[in-house]
Order: structure tokens, then sequence, then C-alpha cells
């Protein structure tokens, strides 16, 4: 079958949302990941915006950003960021949810704020010094990170990316491992996935810290401990993804109406 | 009651000052904010801002770029699927403008406590992460304690973290719809415009149309803004532009990335300026500086619809300029 990673990274993602689930997702990819679940095998999930936007579906092509008009011509209520993002997603009321990542470490802690040169990160140095790029900053995925039952990361794998230390936590995951959420009295229950455009990695029960749990058809072990900037440990059942079937890769693309995954 | 139309150029001159804490409201970067205001800041060279903002918006991304933008307080500094904010990015990287980075939500709710008298307020967002561990303002210290430090929860004895409210100088809202007298409606989610209006000491509106009072009195529960939190409003059609107001245009989505190249440099922000700030004085040469072709293709909004409730009450330019001529 033809299809594009970019296309199997989006299934793969739109797998993880079971029906019925209330969630919430960004922009691009997150958006196309989610739309597809709902029209592929959750056509119950109800999926709103962190600024409010409830009932709405994207008119017009994929929005350029989350209160863009394209989604707010169909909408059922609009209300607000102390609404959305405070009283459901931070409070805990949502169940699934994906976020991003320019960064991130074994135990699903984000970075989206910026990129120091190798040993000036302020954990390092002890002060924070200005980054040598300034990424946008942490946007509502901090709330998804802190009040979301689970959310899944989705993130390009490179070992640049995939760090031992994130230079900068911009959205907690479960930040030294183990239980170290608890002294934050955290509602959400953190990171569940992290999804590349290689393969899946799950985090240990106990210990949080992340590890190799299946990998696409056209990747491998070898190729994505390659690409993990830390020890990487595998599961002793590790499996191939299954590719796109016929059904998912049509509601995926009658969702990309632009095409925007196809390309290779 | 009081009429409180006044000009683009008076509310700036008015209402802002080198140095304040200014904060605007709107929807994210894509979404509305009154970035017409921001033209007219950096027109009259207002500088040394300290700045609150839920997102950047192409708004604070000029005013940083021309070197309006001391200090930033800031949940998100790009522009969504536009990408880096590269007038901020440029100031910020080059230590021109300190940004103190906070989250999405941790603005409105910081607002809220400000909205209610309250010192501070508790959260889970923005702890247990760098967000609470540096500091821009100071930065020797790591991890800052005082940002937003851990306290006891008095009920239950367990740790959670504090947010300090904000209680800006100014803000400057953008609002679809108002009446002469501060009544305002916002289409679309309000963000954070509602805890905006009520925690700021002084409030403006922007806003793309001027209605008749009786359009409030028909839609009191709509009427998030009464007037009585208000001091100006100031009427400013496609005031938004180049990103969206919901119900009346679209984004220029040519214009809008066109903007942030342009923000790049200094050379290409004096451009820009020179181009699209200096280059009008009236908002019908406003208009003019958009181009009528342009302002057509955007009014066609699949959100138009949403209008339709209120268009009797519209006022006319002419019936505006009566109203402006009369106070």
């Amino acid at each position: 079958m033809d299809y594009s990673k970019n296309e199997m990274m989006a299934i793969a993602t739109g797998r993880e949302f079971k029906d019925g689930e209330l969630a919430i997702f960004g922009v691009g990819l997150s958006m196309l990941a989610g739309f597809f679940a709902q029209k592929n095998h959750a056509p119950n999930m109800i999926a709103f915006t962190e600024g409010g936007v409830y009932g709405s579906t994207p008119v017009g092509g994929l929005p350029w950003g989350i209160e863009d008009n394209s989604i707010s011509a169909n909408a059922t209520s609009f209300t607000n960021g102390v609404d959305a993002l405070g009283m459901l997603v931070a409070a805990g009321k949502v169940d699934n949810a994906v976020i991003g990542a320019a960064q991130i470490d074994k135990y699903g802690n984000v970075n989206t704020t910026g990129i120091w040169t190798e040993g000036t990160q302020p954990w390092k140095v002890g002060k924070y010094t200005l980054p040598k790029v300034r990424l946008n900053g942490s946007g509502g995925a901090n709330e998804i990170a802190v009040g979301a039952k689970k959310y899944l990361i989705m993130a390009a794998h490179e070992k640049k990316r995939f760090a031992e230390k994130v230079d900068y936590i911009s959205s907690p995951g479960y930040i030294n491992g183990g239980n170290d959420r608890e002294q934050y009295g955290f509602p959400g229950g953190g990171p569940s996935a992290i999804i590349t455009n290689l393969g899946i990695l799950r985090p240990d029960p106990v210990t949080k810290e992340f590890y190799l749990d299946s990998y696409f058809i056209y990747s491998s072990v070898e190729e994505i401990i390659e690409n993990t900037g830390w020890d990487l440990k595998i599961s002793p059942d590790v499996k191939v993804i299954p590719e796109p079937t016929e059904q998912e890769l049509e509601n995926l693309r009658a969702v990309d109406v632009t095409g925007s995954l196809r390309k290779k | 009651m009081a009429n409180k139309l006044i000009s683009m150029k008076e509310a700036v001159s008015k209402y802002t000052w080198d140095g304040m804490t200014f904060a605007h409201g709107g929807a994210l970067p894509v979404g509305s904010d009154c970035i017409a205001f921001f033209r007219e800041m950096v027109k009259q060279g207002v500088k040394d801002i300290n700045c609150i903002s839920n997102c950047n918006t192409q708004g604070t991304n000029l005013l940083a770029a021309a070197g309006g933008i001391a200090r930033m307080e800031v949940g998100f500094a790009g522009l969504e699927v536009y990408g880096f904010a590269n007038g901020l990015k440029r100031m910020v990287e080059t230590g021109k403008t300190i940004l103190e980075d906070y989250s999405n939500g941790a603005i409105p709710i910081r607002l809220l406590a400000g909205a209610l008298g309250l010192p501070f307020i508790p959260t889970f967002i923005s702890t247990g992460c760098d967000q609470q561990w540096c500091c821009a303002d100071n930065p020797d210290a790591y991890p800052n304690t005082e940002k937003i430090p851990q306290i006891t929860d008095p009920f239950t004895g367990k740790s959670i973290g504090a947010f300090k409210a904000l209680n800006p100088d100014l803000a400057v809202i953008h609002v679809t719809m108002a009446d002469e007298l501060g009544n305002a409606i916002v289409l679309g989610t309000e963000w954070s415009r509602f805890e905006l209006s009520r925690a700021a000491k002084k409030v403006v509106l922007q806003a793309d149309y001027i209605v008749d009072t009786d359009c409030m009195r028909q839609y009191p529960n709509l009427v998030r803004i009464p007037d009585l939190v208000v001091d100006a409003v100031v009427y400013w059609p496609m005031g938004v532009w180049p990103a969206c107001s919901t119900g009346i245009y679209d984004g220029d989505e040519e214009h809008f990335k066109n903007m942030n190249k342009m923000l790049k440099t200094d050379e290409g922000t004096q451009e820009y300026i020179e181009k699209y700030v200096n280059s009008y004085n009236t908002n019908e040469e406003f208009l003019a500086v958009i181009g009528k072709e342009k302002i057509d293709k955007l009014t066609n909004t699949a959100t138009a619809f949403l209008m339709a409730p209120y268009k009797k009450w519209i006022k006319s330019d002419a019936d505006i300029q009566k109203l402006m001529e009369g106070r």
C-alpha cells in the first residue's frame, strides 16, 4: 500500500484515541490525528480547543491557529481560557490529548521553550542564561501535561531531540521518574506514549522511563536506538506496528483535505 | 451616561505611557487582538512596555520588533502554524526584551486572581517544570523559589504552587461590537477578555463595529464587558488585520507571513513601519492601505452568519462621526 511516513504517524497517533473520550489537540499533525480518529473509529469522541471553541470541525482546510475562523464557523459554544484550559484541562477532566516537542527526555519531559549551547543549560550551570535559540514556549501544553488523564507526545525521532535530559522543561512528564509527579499534586496521569516517525515509546509502569514498545515496518530497533540520546531500553516483546488499513488511509485522507501529510 | 468614543490617536496618547504595565486582549496569535492599537503605539513611539500577554500576537511581535517591549510575561511566544514570531524572537535572543515564561492557562488565571482582588491563587499549572524554576527577573537563582512558590494547602497539608495576581495599568481589548457607553459583545472565544476587563486599572476597547445600546438590551447575556468597567471606546474597522475577527473577517495569510518576514530584521521592521504604520492617519486611509480587493476577500468569511442578528443596530460612520463630535 502506498502511504507516507507522516500518514503512518498520524494514524498511529489516532489509534490511541478511544470512542467517547473528551480530547484536546493543537493545530497541524495532532489535529489531523484527532479528527482522523473521530472519523475512523471514535465517532463519539468530543474535542474542543483550549480557548473554548466547542462542537466545531474545521471548515475549508486546516486552521492556521486553534482560534482561527476556520474552526469557529460551526461551533456550538464559545467560552474562554479559564473555562477550557483551566476548568476542563488543568482540572483533570480531559481523557486524552496530543502535544508536540522540540526536545524530549526519557521521563517524557518536553521542551518547547529554548535550545541552549551544551553546558550552559539552566539546570547545569545553576542560572537562567539566554538560550541560543528561543522557541515558542509551552502554550497550552503545560495544562495538558499537568491535567489530562493521559496524553500523547508527537516528535521527530532524532538524537539531538531525544535527550538524556532536556535543556528546559516546558511541560512536565514524569520529571525525575517514579512518583515524582506526586509532590506537585497534579490531577493528570502523565504521558502515555511518545509517537515518533520511527515508532512508539511507552513509560515503564514503575520507573516511568520510556522504552521502545513498537516500530514501523520501515524502521528498526537499531535505527531507533541510533536516533535516541539516552540508553533506550527495548521491550522484550517489541513488535512491528500494523500498517494502515485501506479504511484508515481513506478516512485520514478525507480529513487531510489539502494532502499535507501525503508528501514523502 | 457618558459617551466614551475617542480617536485611536487620543486613546494611545491619553492611556499609555513609557514603562507602564500594559495588557492586551484577544484570542491566540491567529485569533483577534487589538493589533491596530499596537500600530498606533509604534507610531507614537511608546517604549519600555512591561507587557502582559496571554500569547504573543502580531501586535506584540511588531511592538517588540520596534523596540517598544522591555519585558513580557507570556504563555506562548510564537505564531502557531505561521511559526516563530521573528520580531519578538530576535529581541529575546539579543537580550533586549526580557521574557518571563508562563503557560496559556497561567495568564488568565493570574488575571482572575487580580480581578477578584486576591494577592495570589493556588495552581498546578506551571509547577514541576522550568516555568517555575527559571525566573528571567532573577536569573541567578536556579531553581527559583519565589516566582511560583510552593505553599502548603492549609486544609490538607499538601504542597501546591502559588501564582502572583496580575493587575495591569491598562488593558486594551478587542471586541466585535461596542456601544458608545462601553458595553461590548465578543464573537468567538473570549480568551481572557472577561478577567482582563476586571483586573486592569483602566480599560480601552477597540471595536470593529459601534452598535446602538438597544443591541445590548436584546442580548444582555452576551455583554460580558459592561460599560462600568470601560474607560474609552475606539472605533477601528479591520483593526485585527492581519489576524481574524470572528464573524467579520478572516486572517490575511499573505500579509501575516510577509509581516513576520519583515520583522525578522531591523531594516525590514523600519520598512514595515513606513508602509503599514506611518502610512495612514485615519481609519479610511488605513483601509486603503489594506486595499478594497483584499478587504472584500477577507470579509467573505464562513463565520459571517454570526453577525446576522446584530446587523440592524450597527451605526454608520456618519452617525459615529456625529457622536465623536458631540463629546
